[in-house]
């Protein structure tokens, strides 16, 4: 199953979800409606003759609406709370996100995992949380798309694992993130808020009768009205032991399987069986175990890398037993495991690129196939993760360490916009002078040559690195660095097609942080998806090609990687392609459904590697437009772009 | 039906009360968060000055109470700091750490005005890449503090609006206190260069 089947599947997953959600909100519903009748039943009878009849419409009516109502509410604010920021779920559980520049080397080699696991997969290095108080080890992943990902871990997780076991826990928690379990989990923990909120206004209206009994208050309410609150108070909180009952199945049953994939996935990322075996042993092992003691640990509970509360009954564990885990991975493991109480390991020097094999120019030859590529998006493999490593490694420090500061970071990515050429990326330098910011102009100029200095290869994950110190600015501070960018982009009408892209690659991970009601920057009139299409695989055939002929049979190709029929794709002149009218076809493609996209992204592939290979430019271009697409592409092996780049990939701006 | 209507009420003044109070656990997150970026800063730049101080004892021997002068400025400062990492935001530690640092501002300046005076020392690499390192550690201060105070404003804004001012006050959500700092000072601090 690759990346894009795995989301449509996420997304059919997600009804079956609502579906059996549904079925809860009912029960609850008659539930509330059954106490209402009682209650009529006990006051009414003191009253009146005889017994109301049970059915009645009109009261059902309305309590079905209030209830409905009542639960919808409460989950759509729930989930509305959780998607503003990836980091609400973590800091709730007492977690503190972590420096990107921290100097303590736990801390160092935790990032350093995360960073290359996310350059290896080619998403944004997304934010890292620590839960200090929490000895036991265990981790989650909360993510709602790859710009607004967060990755938390307990202090047992950081300094009781080896770099190993702790690649293994993070390798498990991305795959979390890119097959879209890390979304459904936040719908899932927002839904069943509103059917948890029902038993939480029982115990609170319980408490309050506990608390106005026991004070000497002068308007203490009379026997009767005591006994209505009491009523109501225990009726609410059985309702909601029902609701929580349902919702605790059901995060049971969803999660047991999808547990068991991320582990494989895990795994495959890796190719380290052991390292993920080890930390559940030490899980095992170990007296706290993988429990949390945060006290809203339970809300949570189906985030976990491992049981991180005590189920009541094996029926409702959110994790399958620990044993028949690691049995999966390690086929020899005969119950024997780590000491009940372990000591921090001893760190090694945290070098970065240690395990390096790959340098560039490897002998290995992947020629660069549609199919190839759209079975490469969210799948990476261990020989990612050394290249990553490598990739890292040849950054020069200086810089490697500055963009992990927010000041510098804002100066990096301004530059990675910056045309090759000199007299373009003058007049952006330029309208930069114009910023209130006096030394902008200059830093901006001083970290093109620090980016110059580093491999074409690496500005992305340049950018990727740096988004963890840039969500860190203030909401005036990232208002300015946007006027930044406009300006940078406006300087000049013939930027390159990769500058403009990274562009939208920035910005859109920025937006999707800091405004989080609008995801996609680009503004005017919604287009055709056909007509969408047409622009961008005619702008990427120019690119390749100045010969008309080239471009016309480049897009040739390219239009016959989509399905056949489905859409009127038609290669438009150079003079009519600008930049404009990519940022919308890019923002309609962006919503497509994720098939489509796979399918879409196959056929730009076509259209850049019409000989079968790509440049490390046009290499980059493609991923840059994949990010755009929302696909994350892991990095192009070397080995495939051996070719010097022949021709520089650049269309008018409009 | 009158009681549908109370318990409606009840509940949705529960439901606000609760998102007000997460939103200010949230804001008070937000800056304490951007104050460790400044303390992260600061914690280099405290470790730098005692070096700098070192490689200008060497030339400036005659100037020993002005070199005395900065490593008493920035013991000062470095506990100020401590301080104010342990609560950010309370009104006397930061009252403290901006008068310390401005403090240390200054006894950094008249070292390095002094150090002008002596042309070995100028052309001292080591001494230029000290003073390079610390005039860009000062701009990260700088930036990582405009952070903090948009985030403290945030949150002092968000305390007093109303309804969640109710909230606040119930709560216990004190006002925060951003880092002031005079014009000229900052001005002098950061053109800390040689060349």
């Amino acid at each position: 199953m690759d990346f894009f089947e795995a989301q449509e599947r996420a997304r059919h997953r997600t009804g079956w979800l609502i579906a059996l959600f549904s079925l809860a909100v009912a029960g609850t519903v008659l539930a509330v409606y059954a106490a209402v009748w009682l209650a009529l039943v006990y006051f009414l009878n003191h009253r009146f003759e005889g017994i109301p009849a049970f059915w009645n419409f009109d009261l059902f009516w309305r309590i079905a609406v209030s209830t409905i109502a009542l639960i919808a509410g409460v989950s759509i604010h729930k989930t509305r709370a959780v998607s503003a920021s990836a980091d609400s779920v973590a800091l709730g559980l007492g977690g503190r996100l972590l420096d990107p520049n921290t100097r303590d080397p736990y801390e160092r080699r935790l990032l350093n995992v995360v960073e290359e696991m996310a350059i290896a997969s080619g998403v944004p290095v997304p934010a890292v949380h620590l839960l200090p108080a929490e000895p036991g080890i265990n981790a989650f992943a909360v993510g709602l798309d790859a710009s607004r990902s967060a990755v938390a871990v307990t202090d047992g997780c950081l300094r009781l694992l080896s770099r190993d076991e702790l690649q293994g826990v993070i390798a498990h928690e991305f795959s979390h993130l890119l097959n879209g379990d890390a979304r459904i989990n936040l719908r899932l923990l927002g839904l069943v808020h509103g059917i948890l909120v029902i038993g939480l206004l029982g115990s609170m209206l319980l408490r309050s009768l506990g608390r106005s009994s026991s004070s000497s208050s002068r308007r203490k309410p009379g026997p009767a009205g005591l006994s209505a609150v009491l009523f109501i108070g225990v009726a609410l909180y059985l309702i909601g032991s029902i609701g929580v009952f349902f919702t605790r199945l059901i995060k049971a049953a969803v999660n047991r399987q999808r547990e068991l994939l991320a582990d494989a996935s895990g795994v495959q990322f890796t190719r380290n069986p052991a390292g993920l075996a080890g930390a559940l042993k030490k899980i095992g092992g170990l007296d706290q175990g993988s429990r949390l003691l945060a006290p809203r640990a339970e809300e949570a509970s189906h985030f976990y890398f491992s049981e991180g509360v005590r189920p009541f009954a094996a029926l409702m564990s959110t994790h399958p037993p620990l044993a028949e885990r690691i049995r999966l991975l390690d086929p020899q493991f005969a119950g024997e495991l780590g000491g009940g109480q372990l000591e921090p390991v001893a760190l090694e020097q945290e070098v970065p690129g240690v395990a390096a094999v790959a340098a560039p120019g490897g002998a290995r030859a992947i020629p660069l196939r549609p199919n190839a590529v759209r079975a490469s998006v969210g799948a990476l493999g261990d020989q990612h993760i050394a290249y990553a490593q490598s990739l890292v490694a040849r950054i020069p420090q200086r810089l490697r360490d500055a963009i992990r500061e927010p000041w510098v970071a804002r100066a990096v990515v301004l530059a990675l916009l910056l045309d090759s050429k000199p007299e373009t990326r003058t007049a952006q330098l330029n309208a930069l002078v114009a910023h209130d910011d006096p030394h902008l102009a200059d830093n901006v100029a001083r970290a093109w040559s620090a980016l110059h200095a580093a491999p074409a290869e690496a500005r992305l994950p340049i950018l990727d690195l740096a988004l963890p110190a840039l969500r860190r600015l203030s909401p005036a501070q990232y208002g300015e660095l946007r006027t930044a960018v406009d300006r940078l982009i406006r300087a000049d009408s013939r930027i390159g097609l990769f500058e403009y892209t990274v562009q939208r690659v920035l910005l859109r991970h920025l937006a999707a942080h800091f405004e989080p009601g609008r995801v996609d920057p680009a503004t005017g009139p919604r287009v055709e998806v056909a007509d969408a299409l047409s622009v961008l695989l005619s702008m990427l055939a120019h690119a390749g090609a100045a010969d008309p002929a080239k471009a016309a049979r480049a897009f040739r190709v390219a239009a016959a990687e989509l399905s056949p029929g489905r859409f009127h794709v038609s290669l438009l002149p150079r003079e009519i392609c600008d930049l404009r009218a990519l940022d919308r076809a890019l923002s309609r493609l962006r919503d497509t459904a994720p098939r489509l996209r796979g399918e879409i992204l196959g056929a730009c592939v076509a259209a850049v590697a019409t000989d079968g290979e790509v440049t490390i430019a046009e290499g980059e271009l493609l991923r840059a437009i994949s990010d755009s697409l929302g696909c994350p592409m892991p990095p192009l092996l070397p080995g495939q772009h051996l070719a010097a780049p022949a021709e520089p990939i650049r269309a008018r701006a409009g | 039906m009158m009681g549908m209507i109370v318990l409606a009420i009840l509940i949705l003044a529960a439901v606000l009360a609760v998102s007000a109070y997460n939103r200010l656990i949230e804001l008070r997150n937000r800056y304490k968060n951007a104050f460790s970026q400044i303390d992260v800063q600061l914690k280099r730049r405290y470790d730098l000055i005692p070096n700098l101080v070192e490689t200008a004892k060497g030339y400036l021997r005659h100037e020993r109470q002005t070199l005395e002068a900065v490593i008493a400025a920035r013991n000062q400062a470095h506990s100020a700091a401590q301080r104010a990492a342990a609560s950010p935001g309370e009104a006397s530690a930061m009252k403290d750490l901006s008068g310390a640092e401005t403090a240390l501002g200054g006894a950094l300046g008249r070292m390095l005005a002094l150090a002008e005076a002596y042309p070995d020392l100028k052309s001292n690499t080591t001494m230029n890449q000290l003073s390079e390192e610390l005039a860009s550690t000062e701009n990260k201060v700088a930036f990582a503090r405009q952070a903090y105070n948009d985030a403290v404003m945030a949150y002092n804004t968000g305390r007093e609006v109303f309804p969640t001012s109710i909230i606040a006050n119930m709560a216990g959500f004190a006002e925060a206190r951003g880092w002031e700092i005079e014009r000229a000072v900052e001005r002098e601090a950061v053109k800390v260069s040689f060349a």
